[in-house]
């Protein structure tokens, strides 16, 4: 049988904390520019303007159609290469992090502006008529009547969306970037401790991922209940 | 105040509206009545603009609504509008509702509107209610505050679209008050409406539609005395048989 | 940009020497459809059995479904493929342990894929199957009762019929997740599809074609998965209900 011994986890803490940190700010802002871009995009998809609506159709469904370590592995290894070129970078600049975050930023932002498309579609179309007939132009009655009720609707699957993320941020071990999982892997491998390190990491994504999806469901009753 | 001339809309070759007219003159309470599908909630929707409309033309106040110069939100501002399911928005208060498109729209200040939305709010009878969220109040005093909304714009006519259609019976009749009130004091009002009784007692005409044409347009006594169409007479006495 | 573009590459012999890297696209290809239908399969029979375990009233049996679907739903898939080929071996009893491991290593690499991008699925089609069974009107559980059925009979003729006409939607994204997700394995060393485009970028030092050939192979996955669910739906629509004509 196998011996466990968990007594290298305690001195590799300060590296693990240093790549939760990492996992962290790739997360936020993919969630940040997730929210945004994919409000431009979902309200371009729901625009009469064609070419804006089959722009933003065409972004969404190509993101949706790959997978995201493909996109990973497409902001890893050809865009850096493209995007040094064309602004004259030096060669050899770590473009990692930055280039990863792009990467997931961009994905996630379709399938935020997918919850969002379904937020907006969501509010029932007499609102905008009664915005309109109260002398609102179609900013207005966006900005102040429909997008409060659908951000008020999506608030838990844009949550959700954000769990998923965080779980997702695992994936930049294919850029061998070193966020909380590329981190507990080093390690593992470092002082042959592999199954503990992997364990332990399982542990600690349950923890986070299980009691932020509890703290959702709590927040999802209260407001059904107002 | 509203003058409709051979306005005519089709979805593709579905054809909503065929060479509509009226007018409507300042102080004058019109009831717009017909079976579902006749066209009338959307005639009501074209002098707003809401719906857009392919040929004819119609003046509100000197404004042309089909013509692209128009400035329609502008329009709308001055037209109050209350809807078959009130459509109040659900995430503001009450006050907030009622002060919303005065401050974004007219440019009133914050106090100045919920001054002005408070006092409506007491006329139709809510006053204690002002705190409150559309979802907590009845579908009878939802519909009184859309009435409320729409008159702090201070509009020059208002429209009405089966303001009632939506209500339990017993919640019928404190709108219809409401209403009945309003075109005492000299509103220029369009109702789409099935109540009859209210036709009777408030409208100075009664426009009867069917697919998509004015097939009557008469003053009330007329039109409840000997109604000249088939499908009036028809429509009738279906709807004041119960 | 002074990039030499070159189609051709794919035509040319792989490096391998009997093969060309056409060759070794479709071979990436094959391997992701077969790792994620087996897997599918894996996620439909697990995930139907534990959706309906978390509807029944015997609280231990729920219990244990809830506790299921949380497992698998709050550790990142990576995690638990990495849990699944480098952990779950050295946890079985030495002698087996030792002699899985002389076993053909891409056989691991699949079974570890296979198993792992299976439960990880099934945990999400649980969750649909449950909302699926949650969403039938009430009075369908009791008017089954009311017949005389008993409640797996409930289940079996009434419920799960309509449940299942229900999920097969939310069940089409599911599908189309699998075979997504089935890159995730690349990281272990399986030769599927994503795997087969870094090999492609090292040997012909063709990054964008090798990239963009591979891409595509996901969209017609997806498309095609997409247009087969469809008709499939269309097929299984209740006159008069949802779906249905």
């Amino acid at each position: 049988m196998y011996e466990f011994d968990w007594s290298s986890i305690p001195g590799a803490l300060p590296f693990l904390w240093d790549g939760m940190k990492v996992t962290l700010v790739i997360t936020a802002q993919a969630v940040l520019i997730g929210i945004v871009w994919g409000t431009l995009l979902a309200m371009m998809r729901l625009s009469p303007i064609k070419a804006l609506s089959w722009f933003a159709a065409g972004y969404v469904n190509l993101f949706r159609a790959v997978p995201l370590v493909m996109v990973l592995l497409w902001f890893f290894l050809i865009v850096p290469e493209f995007v040094g070129q064309l602004f004259n970078i030096p060669r050899g600049t770590d473009m990692r992090l930055s280039s990863a975050m792009a990467g997931f930023a961009l994905f996630e932002s379709a399938y935020y502006s997918e919850i969002i498309r379904a937020g907006i579609q969501s509010v029932p179309k007499g609102q905008i008529s009664a915005a309109s007939a109260l002398g609102m132009n179609y900013g207005q009655a966006m900005r102040l009547v429909v997008l409060p009720q659908a951000f008020r609707n999506m608030v838990p699957l844009l949550l959700t969306q954000g769990i998923i993320l965080f779980q997702d941020t695992s994936l930049v071990y294919v850029s061998a970037l070193a966020d909380f999982f590329g981190a507990a892997y080093k390690v593992g491998d470092r002082d042959g401790r592999l199954v503990e390190m992997l364990l332990f990491a399982g542990v600690v994504y349950f923890v986070i991922c299980f009691s932020a999806s509890q703290l959702v469901k709590r927040l999802q009753k209260k407001y059904s209940t107002a | 105040m509203i003058k409709i001339a051979n306005v005519s809309k089709h979805y593709g070759s579905f054809q909503v509206l065929t060479d509509c007219s009226t007018e409507v003159s300042k102080g004058e309470v019109i009831v717009v009545c017909g079976p579902s599908g006749s066209g009338k909630s959307t005639l009501i929707k074209c002098v707003n603009g809401l719906e857009p409309f392919q040929s004819g033309e119609i003046i509100v106040d000197g404004t042309s609504v089909g013509d692209p110069k128009t400035n329609l939100s502008k329009l709308r501002a001055r037209v109050g509008m209350v809807f078959q399911n009130f459509e109040l928005f659900p995430h503001m208060s009450i006050t907030e509702n009622l002060a919303i498109a005065q401050v974004k729209v007219l440019g009133r200040k914050q106090d100045e509107a919920i001054d002005k939305g408070l006092k409506l709010l007491d006329r139709v009878g809510l006053k204690a209610q002002a705190h409150k969220f559309p979802g907590q109040l009845s579908g009878g005093q939802q519909q009184r505050v859309a009435i409320a909304r729409a008159l702090a714009m201070d509009p020059i006519c208002m429209l009405f679209d089966e303001p009632t259609s939506a209500l339990d019976p017993e919640m019928v009749n404190e709108v219809l008050d409401v209403m009945t009130e309003l075109a005492k004091e000299g509103m220029t009002m369009m109702c789409v409406t099935h109540e009859m009784g209210f036709a009777k007692r408030v409208a100075n005409r009664v426009i009867f539609m069917d697919q998509g044409r004015i097939v009557e347009d008469d003053s009330k006594e007329e039109f409840f005395a000997n109604p000249r169409s088939e499908r009036a007479q028809q429509f009738l006495a279906k709807i004041l048989h119960h | 940009m002074n990039y030499q573009w070159n189609w051709g590459v794919f035509l040319q012999p792989s490096a391998s020497g009997d093969d060309t890297y056409l060759g070794w696209m479709f071979a990436g290809f094959k391997m992701t459809i077969g790792l994620s239908l087996s897997a599918w399969v894996i996620a439909l029979l697990l995930g139907a059995l534990v959706g309906v375990l978390r509807t029944v009233p015997n609280k231990v049996l729920a219990g244990f479904a809830t506790a299921y679907v949380e497992m698998f739903r709050n550790v990142p898939l990576l995690v638990q493929l990495f849990i699944w080929y480098f952990v779950l071996p050295e946890l079985l009893p030495t002698s087996i342990g030792d002699a899985y491991k002389q076993t053909n290593p891409v056989m691991q690499q699949f079974l570890a894929s296979m198993v792992c991008l299976g439960l990880f699925t099934s945990a999400r089609v649980a969750e649909q199957v449950r909302a699926g069974i949650n969403s039938l009107p009430r009075g369908q559980k009791n008017a089954g009762l009311a017949l005389g059925l008993t409640l797996p009979q409930t289940y079996r003729f009434v419920m799960l019929p309509m449940a299942f006409r229900l999920v097969v939607p939310p069940l089409t994204s599911e599908f189309l997740n699998i075979f997504k997700n089935s890159a995730v394995c690349s990281t272990i060393g399986l030769l599927e599809l994503a795997a087969q485009g870094r090999q492609l970028v090292d040997y012909t030092a063709q990054p964008f074609e090798s990239f963009i050939a591979v891409t595509l192979s996901y969209i017609i996955i997806n498309v095609t998965v997409m247009t087969l669910m469809h008709k499939f739906e269309r097929r299984i629509s209740v006159p008069g209900y949802i779906g249905g004509k």
